[in-house]
């Protein structure tokens, strides 16, 4: 029988799915033991709190949502220019801008905890007390599903990327938090600029890790050729966007075969996914779910666009389990 | 601090482009039209209001098309979706039209001249707080540099709506007399006031214009027209004024200056690198005062602005914005 992915023609692509087997298929993931009903999640850092994206789409459509960072104190951020586009994706430099823990519990958790979809909150800090601060206070919160552990941001000078790099701090901060988030779950979400990120994932992992997410952004430059300076304040930035897909595909697959498959542990992959198609090569490579970044800023909606097309995907290639396909690349 | 516009709903809407010429050098003009829910969304603009245009998947012109000087740059992808004010929009029954004025300076302006009639176009907005006008204000007085045109003009044609026995004044400053955002033949302006800029007289606003090197009206910067102009008024009540401007920081930053010497209220529309125009990137920071503190926070361009009271705004020493 012709598979109706084989089909070119979309009229018969339809017949043939009215006759297949598959007519709805499972999307639903297991995330570490919670039960997602989409693998797509939104990314920290460019979904704001909840709230920001209520003009665009329904934010519980999604199957996660994790916040912009948390740090204990409030974060002016950096000073201007923050971003700049390159070839295929763009760099940013924000700094952590955020209200701090007292107003993020004053001001953002009543909106999320209006919201029926789990949400993650992602902390950081430039001290392992900090961050520790932060979960003791939120850990009580019903509102909250668990923490992102965010210690690959590059655009800060102390803290961020620095606890990311050294395996031993990497024990350190995930220990500590790990008994800090109680029976909350906790994402570890990784660097790919380090010298092998299967270390570092190992590690995370051993310390009390419930999830990985990678990767967080390339550290990264422009010059401005009129002026001889960096573009950015701050000098550098991330690189993200669909530049850095198909690393961040290897890096996935790579930390899948090398660590969580066999500790069974979930990967949340991230970096440069625009559509459906980008999704599903994550979840081949071995990741349990997705989250979407960059191309939000571009298609504020294109998280549910994306789980739509998952959804297609599955039914067009008669997958009635979405789950069968984490890791299925031979 | 002056109260701010209300903000209006926004989504993610077509437009349909109905006409797209070049008006003169690097200036285009794009007429759009938005039906159903776009119509109704976009009815709601308030002048100083933004809206974020996806040019990604729009194709280059042919080679020929592109200025020899912009070739290079083009090859450049563009990924995000980029800011743009509207210069006027007029609402009509269920449909809404919008005039967008451009400058051609790179991959993403150089694509848009290649759309045509009845092409469609995603548009985010209408996005952030658009100019207000406090109570009590008898003089507007509307200062441009450049490409700080469309919105200001927006602004004219909703003064003379809104309070039509106010008085109101264009201060136009640019690099020579071709190199203005108006249609119109501006070589032999002199340095009166006068109804010489089509866009303005139209609703009765006369207009000064100053040029760098002189070749139209004043020989200077248009802030320093402004402030003779000032000079010379001096029954001018302060309180009963309002200064708006949009154009280079630096412009602004002077504007601010002259008003707050002056005790004139003043709004200024700011500019930015930003990646998604609704928040959600914080990337667009604006330096403010805190009031009754020395301390400055960064509010964002998108939503906290555009339009910011000149008082509480620290301008940049450096050039921003694309």
């Amino acid at each position: 029988m012709q598979k109706a992915s084989e089909c070119v023609c979309p009229e018969a692509a339809r017949k043939l799915l009215e006759h297949s087997m598959i007519i709805q298929a499972d999307i639903s993931v297991d995330f570490a033991g919670l039960r997602l009903a989409n693998p797509v999640f939104t990314a920290s850092g460019t979904c704001g709190y909840g709230d920001e994206l209520a003009d665009f789409m329904d934010v519980n459509a999604l199957g996660g949502f994790i916040t912009k960072s948390i740090t204990l104190k409030p974060r002016k951020g950096n000073p201007a220019p923050r971003i700049v586009e390159t070839d295929a994706g763009m760099l940013n430099a924000i700094g952590l801008a955020n209200v701090g823990l007292e107003r993020f519990i004053e001001e953002k958790l009543p909106v999320i905890a209006k919201m029926s979809v789990p949400v993650f909150v992602n902390v950081a800090g430039t001290l392992i007390d900090d961050y520790v601060a932060v979960v003791e206070r939120l850990v009580r919160e019903n509102a909250i599903a668990g923490f992102e552990l965010n210690i690959s941001c590059p655009n800060v000078a102390k803290g961020g990327i620095s606890f990311g790099r050294d395996p031993d701090q990497v024990n350190e901060i995930t220990s500590a938090v790990r008994e800090a988030a109680k029976d909350k779950m906790l994402i570890v979400k990784l660097s790919p600029t380090v010298t092998d990120i299967g270390i570092i994932a190992l590690v995370a992992v051993e310390a009390g890790a419930d999830a990985l997410s990678l990767i967080n952004t390339f550290t990264a430059m422009v010059v401005d050729i009129e002026t001889r300076r960096p573009v950015l304040a701050n000098r550098t930035g991330g690189l993200s966007g669909p530049a850095i897909k198909p690393i961040a595909v290897y890096l996935v697959n790579k930390v899948y075969n090398e660590v969580a498959k066999d500790a069974g542990v979930p990967i949340l992959g991230l970096g440069g996914i625009r559509t459906a198609a980008d999704a599903m090569e994550f979840i081949i490579a071995g990741a349990s779910a997705v989250a979407v970044g960059t191309e939000s800023f571009v298609r504020p909606d294109a998280a549910v666009r994306i789980i739509d097309g998952v959804k297609e995907y599955c039914v067009r290639h008669e997958v009635a389990r979405l789950s069968d396909l984490v890791g299925a690349l031979s | 601090m002056t109260r701010k516009a209300k903000t209006s709903a926004k989504g993610i809407f077509t437009a349909a482009v109905t006409s797209n010429r070049r008006i003169r050098e690097c200036f285009y003009k794009m007429d759009l039209e938005f039906t159903g829910a776009g119509a109704k969304a976009f009815a709601k603009f308030q002048p100083g209001q933004f809206l974020q245009i996806d040019v990604s998947q729009v194709g280059l012109p042919p080679e020929h098309r592109i200025p020899a000087h912009l070739r290079d740059a083009c090859r450049r992808d563009v990924l995000l979706r980029r800011p743009f004010s509207f210069a006027d929009v007029t609402v009509e029954d269920d449909r809404t039209t919008a005039e967008l004025l451009y400058c051609v300076l790179g991959p993403a302006s150089v694509r848009m001249t290649g759309l045509a009639a009845g092409d469609p176009l995603s548009i985010i907005g209408p996005l952030g707080s658009g100019f207000a006008t406090p109570r009590g204000k008898q003089t507007a007085l509307l200062v441009v540099g450049g490409m700080g045109a469309p919105p200001i003009r927006c602004l004219a044609k909703s003064l003379r709506a809104t309070h039509p026995d106010m008085k109101a004044i264009a201060f136009v400053g640019a690099k020579n007399a071709g190199s203005l955002p108006f249609e119109g033949h501006f070589d032999r302006v002199t340095e009166s006031v006068d109804l010489f800029i089509p866009a303005f007289a139209r609703f009765d606003i006369p207009a000064a214009l100053a040029t760098d090197d002189g070749s139209a009206g004043y020989h200077g910067l248009v802030t320093d027209r402004l402030v003779r102009w000032l000079d010379k008024e001096d029954g001018l009540p302060p309180r009963q004024t309002i200064l708006y401007a949009c154009g280079p920081e630096a412009m602004l930053a002077a504007v601010a200056r002259i008003a707050i010497e002056r005790d004139i209220d003043c709004q200024v529309s700011m500019e930015r690198r930003m990646a998604c125009g609704i928040g959600l990137c914080q990337s667009c920071a604006v330096e403010c005062r805190l009031e009754g503190s020395d301390e400055t926070v960064y509010k964002l361009c998108c939503q906290d602005g555009p339009v910011f009271d000149a008082r509480e705004v620290v301008f940049a020493r450096t050039p921003q914005g694309d």
